[in-house]
């Protein structure tokens, strides 16, 4: 989850009368999480949902609304000069097809706005830009740029410019093949030889988007005049992505000017950027009022809605819908349902009391958990202990138990029908277990210096690829007895019982071979001539792969083949 | 002359160790009774106490000093202590005096390690009669050597026999000695001391009498009973009648007796039955699903657009090799894909959707549930296993267990979802619940609650809960609004038994299992 950063010295500044202690408290109620606080500085991780937080301006707005310092849609003001112009090329429609851009003036930049600047920029192109795939954003210095700007395609991979992270030219190939976001991102523009790059009047390269900026533009703390362009596969997400960069620099203080961006050849697709219209929803009362529980009337919800920065009022022909109007930075708020999670926000969400409804339903639980558990009562009446194992195990613990050879005629168990997970994150997890065995063996392992006689069961899934491509799940329970006297007799003795006394069955037995097993001492459980598993004496070749020093039986019983289930 | 004896009978470990001891003439200690007997030291201490109890032995318990050398003592053996080496000093100077001035600086780093130890010299010399100060003529302070500087002071002595026999006991030694170890023992670092407790043991005077006696006889009895001693009661004596003509020995009530490793649930399980239960007193009605699921019904359908970070290979088990087929309706497929168009623009594609994942939550189960039979009203739960492809640590596992619960009906509200959750935890024995909002891509309104923990003294997070989103609602032509609410398992049964590494809920230690309280009262 992202998380941005809030200084407890810019929280004294902007609430002097509130004290720290009485913002953490009320932070969770705006939907976000306290991670830590350190030195000074609140660590707040907030859902992916809302990208406006990517920098604290966004929680402090937020804030103020909550706390009724102010309420209503923020203010924001831009100036339609559109005196700096941007030239599309239609060749980039084939890379990276849309780009919009703000100019922001006069305005004052000290290195803790520059560190929000960076965290927002990285945040977004995270989230709404799907690591810079979907969208990425440039933040240039303005007064270095020769305007007209243009956005265009270079074919050839020689090109050179010295990027933001250089102090010499690097060509588009070193960029590409050897810099660290070369590598990561350039796989979102790197087919076909055709590379986006943002140049100006006097050949000077702004940005090479989504890899990296031009040194030229880079900012700092003199920087007072920015030019910030944002590139992306959607116009959507585009000017989604411009508009919460937007409402960040206008909180910052400076001053927004649009810019033009000119289709070369189509004038028709020709745009004033950013766009910041209001989004208008209407929403009915009696759905807010349903859906939460609540009876509020058109007022109270509309200073819910004011309090969450939303402006809202009854409409004229209906007293039964709300008309509310969404600031264009909450691209998250598009249809009623949104607004009434507003609502709830701007009513305070610990002034909700649980309500408990009646019912007629009566509670059950499945057929399944009832087998089960009959299954269970069975085994600890017979004094064995429960365990409970992963599903997904690691290869080498299944290669342990030698259940599966080629020799072996088994297709439960035969290797090569292994199901496996891709890129697992630890061995522990690599392969979808085809059975009980080698995770009870595995408990034993671990338990040598443990008292005997060990008795232990596990009623648990197991995963089989089947006939159809697909994959098969059967509800197994499997039993290791570890002592002395763990011999065939004992695990049959102990198969026979469970089926007798828990379903009244009678099993038979065949012999069977399987490598985990004394060869020989290994017999295939039936149940009405329909093998449903197989017990025996575990070979010493397994039990010395697991460093056990007891004898060991085990069985395996498929329960799912046997209830129907 | 039974008056030694309240209890009448022994047990022939007491009796062993009274033979034993009858024979010795003085006190004896532990170990030797150890070594007499042939017993266990533990066996040893337990009679010990028995016989103790009926005054049959007393017991003196001492303490006993044992002296060493230590580092500046080993250093004496070989250069001698610094009055030695004043002395030798005076000797090869001149003879028989030398000048207090001329001593302290010509000799001081070669007659003494350090300066302290010349103060050292000084003292002992004097003491020990070996030098006497003298002024000169001159004025000026000398020292002469005394006769008794040719015989060894008694801490030399001391020192001497601790080279020879390493270690003694200070209790055992003569006048002499201990003056010199008093002296020793204020000397930094000459002598290592260390106390321990012995135990000594004498059997008392008519215990000893009476013993001689009976033991002989083998039969140590009460005088006013004159049963024959058994251990077990049996089978044969039972039916005999014989059991009307003996007496059971009497045992040791509080010797500890093995442990029974009986057969039992889990306590992982334990508690999973005990929230099954909870849900069916709610009314809710359990379901089970595949672990197994399409991209389509974990990731697509339920709202989460097909790059959203949660679904990379970060946070999810893809299977390899398996494509799903056939596992929604042609109209289901179309509608999801609007709707990723709609909301973010993205062009679904149909081959990830087909992918196999091991399911992140529950809700596809739940999901496809209401879809398939449309209820009016209802209430269902289902829990098990989900996965994530995460490394483990003591908070998180990559497969753990989900509780969802779902409820469908006409009067649904988000008031009635907290009031439920509410009622779930207080049947569980949680009291304080709070809620706040958080988000889930497929609920809307998302709420978080917390529940206060007495023993940590904090608020930890539990399930979360939402209404799930109308566009799921509308493609899956459900009839009315859906409440979800749910979370891990795992995180209660922490608390519960009070484990920090969750892991532990899976390592299976038999001896935390089978140690667990089933409850607590």
């Amino acid at each position: 989850m992202p998380v941005v950063n809030l200084e407890t010295s810019r929280i004294q500044r902007l609430f002097p009368k509130k004290k720290v202690n009485e913002i953490l408290d009320i932070l969770p109620f705006i939907g976000v999480d306290i991670e830590g606080v350190d030195d000074g500085t609140i660590r707040i991780e907030y859902n992916p949902n809302r990208p406006d937080f990517s920098s604290d301006y966004g929680i402090l707005r937020s804030l103020r609304g909550i706390m009724e310092i102010e309420v209503g849609i923020p203010k924001f003001k831009l100036s339609q000069k559109s005196q700096y112009i941007v030239n599309v090329d239609p060749m980039v429609d084939q890379v990276r097809p849309y780009i919009v851009a703000l100019v922001a003036k006069n305005g004052m930049l000290d290195d803790l706005m520059i560190k929000q600047l960076i965290g927002m920029q990285e945040d977004l192109h995270n989230g709404i830009g799907r690591r810079r795939k979907k969208a990425s954003i440039g933040i240039h210095n303005l007064d270095l740029i020769n305007f007209p700007v243009s956005y265009s395609i270079v074919e050839k991979d020689d090109f050179s410019f010295i990027p933001i992270d250089r102090t010499s030219s690097n060509t588009i190939r070193q960029i590409l093949d050897e810099s660290e976001s070369g590598k990561k991102y350039g796989h979102i523009i790197n087919h076909g030889n055709k590379y986006p790059l943002i140049i100006d009047t006097k050949e000077n390269v702004i940005s090479f988007p989504p890899i990296i900026n031009g040194l030229l533009t880079k900012i700092d703390k003199e920087t007072s005049n920015l030019f910030v362009e944002v590139t992306a596969n959607s116009q959507r997400i585009a000017n989604d992505t411009l508009a919460i960069v937007a409402i960040t620099l206008h909180d910052m203080g400076f001053e927004l000017q649009t810019v033009s961006i000119r289709y070369n050849g189509d004038s028709d697709k020709n745009l004033i950027t950013p766009k910041m219209d209001p989004r208008l929803i209407d929403i009915e009362i009696d759905y807010i009022n349903k859906t939460i529980g609540l009876d509020l009337d058109a007022n109270k919800i509309i200073k819910c809605l004011e309090k969450a920065r939303f402006q809202a009022w009854a409409k004229e022909d209906n007293e039964k819908i709300i008309c509310c109007m969404v600031p264009r930075y909450r691209i998250d708020v598009v249809n009623p349902i949104d607004l009434v999670e507003e609502v709830l926000i701007g009513y305070g969400i610990y002034n909700l009391t649980p309500a408990l409804v009646p019912t007629t339903l009566v509670g059950q639980q499945n057929s399944l958990s009832l087998y089960l558990n009959v299954i269970r009562q069975t085994l600890i009446g017979m004094g064995l202990l429960e365990i409970v194992n992963f599903d997904l195990i690691s290869r080498k613990i299944q290669n342990m138990a030698i259940l599966t050879t080629e020799s072996d005629n088994n297709d439960d168990y035969n290797r090569n029908n292994i199901l496996t997970v891709e890129e697992t994150k630890s061995i522990e997890h690599e392969i979808l277990r085809p059975s009980l065995i080698p995770s009870l063996l595995y408990c034993l392992s671990h338990n040598v210096h443990e008292e005997y006689p060990q008795k232990l069961f596990e009623i648990g899934k197991v995963f089989q690829p089947n006939n159809s491509h697909g994959i098969n799940e059967y509800w197994c329970t499997g039993v290791a007895l570890a002592h002395n006297g763990a011999n065939f007799t004992a695990i049959k003795a102990a198969v026979q019982t469970l089926l007798g006394t828990s379903f009244g069955k009678v099993i038979s037995t065949k012999p069977f071979t399987n490598s985990a097993f004394i060869n020989g001492r290994c017999g295939v459980i039936l149940l009405d001539d329909k093998p449903i598993g197989m017990m025996g004496e575990i070979s010493p070749v397994v039990i010395e792969n697991f460093r056990i020093r007891m004898p060991v039986s085990c069985f395996e019983i498929n329960f799912s083949k046997i209830l129907d289930l | 002359m039974d008056s030694a004896n309240s209890s009448g009978e022994l047990h022939p470990i007491e009796k062993l160790l009274l033979k034993r001891l009858s024979a010795v003439d003085s006190v004896i200690s532990i170990e030797r009774l150890v070594d007499l007997t042939g017993l266990g030291v533990d066996q040893v201490r337990r009679g010990i106490e028995w016989l103790k109890f009926k005054n049959l032995v007393s017991l003196k318990e001492e303490s006993v000093s044992v002296i060493r050398l230590g580092n500046k003592g080993r250093i004496a053996i070989e250069k001698g202590l610094p009055e030695r080496r004043l002395v030798n000093a005076i000797r090869t100077s001149n003879g028989q005096r030398m000048l207090l001035s001329a001593i302290l600086q010509k000799k001081d780093n070669v007659l003494f390690d350090e300066p302290k130890e010349s103060s050292a010299a000084f003292e002992n010399a004097l003491r020990n009669k070996w030098v006497e100060q003298e002024t000169l003529p001159s004025g000026e302070k000398a020292l002469v050597l005394m006769p008794s500087a040719g015989s060894l002071s008694t801490q030399e002595k001391m020192l001497q026999k601790l080279n020879l026999e390493e270690s003694i006991d200070v209790g055992k030694l003569s006048s002499e000695e201990n003056e010199a170890y008093n002296i020793l023992k204020r000397r930094p670092d000459y002598l290592i001391e260390k106390k321990h407790k012995t135990t000594e043991i004498m059997i008392s005077q008519h215990a000893k009498e009476q013993i001689l006696h009976d033991i002989s006889s083998n039969t140590f009895t009460n005088h006013n009973n004159n049963l024959e001693q058994r251990v077990h009661l049996t089978q044969e004596i039972i039916s005999s009648g014989a059991w009307k003509k003996i007496k059971l020995r009497p045992i040791d009530v509080q010797a500890p007796v093995p442990s029974l490793h009986i057969g039992r649930k889990n306590p992982l399980i334990d508690l999973i039955d005990e929230i099954k239960e909870t849900f069916v007193g709610l009314g809710f009605m359990e379901i089970e699903g595949s672990l197994v699921q399409s991209s389509f019904w974990n990731f697509d359908a339920l709202f989460t657009p097909q790059d959203h970070p949660s679904r990379e290979m970060q946070d999810t088990f893809y299977v390899s090799g398996i494509k799903q087929k056939n596992f929604a309706t042609a109209e289901q497929v179309q509608r999801v894909s609007e709707i990723h168009k709609e909301v973010w623009d993205d062009n679904w594609d149909a081959e990830e959707a087909q992918r196999t994942v091991m399911r992140t939550h529950t809700t596809p189960v739940t999901i496809k549930y209401l879809a398939e039979k449309n209820p009016e009203d209802s209430r269902i739960f289902s829990i098990g296993r989900v996965f994530r492809n995460e490394k483990l640590s003591y908070k998180h596992l990559a497969e753990f267990t989900q509780v969802e619960g779902v409820a469908t009906g006409q009067n649904v509200t988000l008031r009635g979802l907290m009031g439920l959750q509410t009622e779930f935890y207080s049947k569980l024995g949680i009291k304080k619940v709070k809620f706040w909002p958080t988000f889930f891509p497929y609920t809307e309104p998302s709420l978080q609650s917390m529940v206060y923990n007495d023993r940590l003294e904090k608020w930890v997070e539990l399930f979360g809960m939402g209404i799930i989103r109308p566009e799921i609602v509308k493609t899956l032509k459900l009839k009315n609004p859906v409440l979800a609410w749910g979370g891990g398992v795992e995180r209660i049964a922490m608390l519960r038994f009070k484990l920090n590494d969750v892991r532990d809920l899976y390592s299976n230690k038999l001896s935390w299992l089978r140690g667990v309280p089933k409850c607590q009262l």
